[in-house]
């Protein structure tokens, strides 16, 4: 049975990576799952960007081989071109950054302050985060692009927020309001807990302002938080798509991920731009994630446990 | 130093969640001011046969998408914790999906359901069978859908279950052995009830994500064919950005917020809710 072979939590002690332990058929079934699996994960990546180095012909012929006749690098200049995915690139590079500066700014203040500051009513400010977790994005979402839409005194609006768009197709629109998410105050609020308190108690007797102690005596301990919490926003700004999609209209302020979408509903797909697009749109999450897999990969994992 | 980010949360988490309770009791094009109408836009709810379709498709598609995604996710992060030597390759690989945007996912898999050229029913004609039009085929869309959610899933609550099975005290699978419990009885008396805590953050974790699926319904299927495949959140995207009735749009988002809501309490119910962490 395959759960018997695939369950082994280490019942004996033994080193976890010494001498290969002997070959049996459950290791080798074992070996085989994880690889027919993993193939099933990565092989539609790989189809993509095959795919994107097609020719038009050739991926319309249903007999057509699974590796590209001619291998149309080109096709990735001629997607450039079709539709302005640099531009996309750059805006979406634009807000991912502006968002990560943000949330480990600003978040990482809050987790300090609820954590290491005894003030009035910093129980329930943590209550009311927690609260703001559990609030699906879809419950805000409509509000949130009302006050975007009559933002008092902005694009044309008066200050009453009627007569022009606000915030709509604008940098404001597609920053502030994803800027700081409550998930990064709690994650940093549970990583400065940890901290000693004798570091704090030191600093204070050395005369730190409440302000120097978080910058240069806290915060420099908190390194995986910060690093956890930079690459998670930026992955989920690099890859959201209904917020810019509801707030922009021209191209100019388009991101990728609307790029793409736009590209898909063109009468008649090109598949080989779309996929060129596609894969320039994936590669820079891809390198990321295989860069800093090492916190990618703990900050998903303390993200759930903690 | 907490004050940015208070009142950052409050105009954009705390205004936007009591509008949406006001306004899911008005009528409101956005153009004209909201008008107080009752309770009418839940009575319009019960008379949608759409939105009540979406609800149903809405928890199908969790129903199958988080439990099967859930067992996958076990059963790879079992699979890895075995000390085998290539682990890191392939907890990559599985969990490579969930750091890709689900649209250029989406996009990838509408080419390989392409019912023409694409990867799968290539395929499948070298089994010699003929295949459908996955994605617009109203038997067909909802199991292609799931199989992309399952898909996209599995690395997250694989990871989750890995940090988990990690921190598991050793001495007890030594005494079970010591006992003569087979691996499948530690499995069972041991490994499964000690997971019960990351279990039910995976269940809460991945069920809230499933009610809220949106991207892969926009690209995929628009909703499609006849309404097959329609989610909650598309419908009240819909409601919203295209027929511009706003007030009704935060009627049915507070809908899916009361469910989602009610799941997780019976959820906390049933497993006894989980260890409190500080």
């Amino acid at each position: 049975m395959a759960t018997a072979e695939l369950q082994k939590p280490s019942p004996r002690p033994r080193p976890a990576r010494g001498p290969s332990p002997k070959v049996s058929v459950g290791r080798i079934a074992l070996y085989l799952t994880l690889v027919v699996i993993s193939l099933l994960m990565v092989v539609p990546f790989i189809w993509m960007v095959l795919t994107s180095l097609k020719t038009p012909v050739e991926i319309a012929s249903q007999d057509a081989g699974l590796l590209p006749q001619h291998w149309e690098f080109g096709n990735y200049l001629d997607a450039l071109k079709a539709a302005p995915f640099a531009t996309y690139a750059r805006n979406s590079f634009i807000i991912a950054i502006s968002h990560t500066v943000l949330n480990v700014l600003v978040a990482s203040m809050a987790g300090y302050s609820l954590a290491r500051i005894r003030f009035r009513g910093s129980e329930v400010i943590f209550y009311l985060f927690i609260a703001a977790l559990m609030i699906p994005t879809y419950t805000k979402v409509l509000p949130e692009f009302l006050i975007v839409r009559f933002m008092p005194l902005a694009g044309g609006n008066d200050v009453f927020g009627q007569g022009g768009s606000g915030w709509l197709d604008s940098w404001w629109a597609l920053i502030v309001p994803g800027a700081v998410t409550p998930f990064a105050v709690f994650l940093f609020r549970q990583f400065y807990l940890d901290l000693p308190v004798e570091l704090e108690e030191a600093a204070r007797l050395d005369g730190l302002g409440e302000f120097r102690i978080y910058a240069r005596i806290m915060t420099p301990q908190v390194k995986p938080a910060l690093t956890t919490v930079a690459l998670l926003t930026f992955e989920s700004s690099w890859n959201n798509f209904l917020w810019p999609l509801l707030v922009t209209r021209t191209d100019s302020l388009r991101v990728i991920q609307v790029g793409l979408s736009v590209f898909k509903t063109e009468n008649g797909t090109q598949w080989h731009f779309l996929m060129a697009g596609t894969t320039l749109a994936t590669l820079p999450m891809v390198v990321l994630f295989l860069i800093g897999q090492r916190y990618f990969v703990q900050g998903f994992a303390t993200a759930g446990l903690k | 130093m907490v004050a940015p980010a208070l009142l950052h949360a409050s105009l954009w988490i705390g205004l936007p969640v009591v509008a949406s309770v006001v306004l899911a009791f008005t009528k409101y094009d956005v153009l004209t001011a909201p008008q107080f109408v009752g309770l009418d836009n839940f009575r319009d709810m019960l008379d949608d046969a759409v939105f009540r379709k979406s609800i149903v498709n809405t928890v199908v598609y969790t129903f199958f998408t988080v439990p099967f995604g859930m067992a996958l996710g076990l059963l790879m992060a079992l699979a890895l914790h075995t000390g085998l030597k290539a682990r890191g390759i392939f907890r990559t690989a599985i969990f490579l999906p969930q750091v890709t945007a689900t649209v250029a996912i989406a996009l990838v898999w509408l080419w390989i359901y392409n019912p023409r050229n694409g990867l799968l029913n290539a395929l499948l004609a070298f089994l010699g069978i003929d295949g459908p039009a996955w994605l617009s085929s109203t038997t067909w869309a909802m199991p292609s859908v799931i199989l992309v959610g399952i898909w996209q899933g599995i690395g997250m609550k694989m990871l989750i279950y890995l940090a988990a099975l990690q921190s598991l005290p050793k001495e007890l699978y030594e005494a079970a052995s010591v006992d003569g419990a087979s691996k499948v009885r530690q499995f069972f008396s041991i490994t499964l009830p000690l997971l019960k805590p990351a279990t039910f953050f995976v269940l809460i974790t991945s069920m809230i994500s499933a009610f809220q699926s949106f991207d892969q319904i926009y690209i995929l299927t628009d909703g499609g064919p006849a309404n097959s495949t329609t989610m909650m959140t598309y419908e009240i995207y819909k409601s919203a950005f295209r027929e511009f009735r706003v007030g009704y749009a935060c009627a049915q988002s507070l809908v899916l917020f009361v469910l989602l809501m009610g799941f997780t309490l019976v959820n906390r119910r049933i497993m006894g809710g989980t260890r409190g962490h500080s």
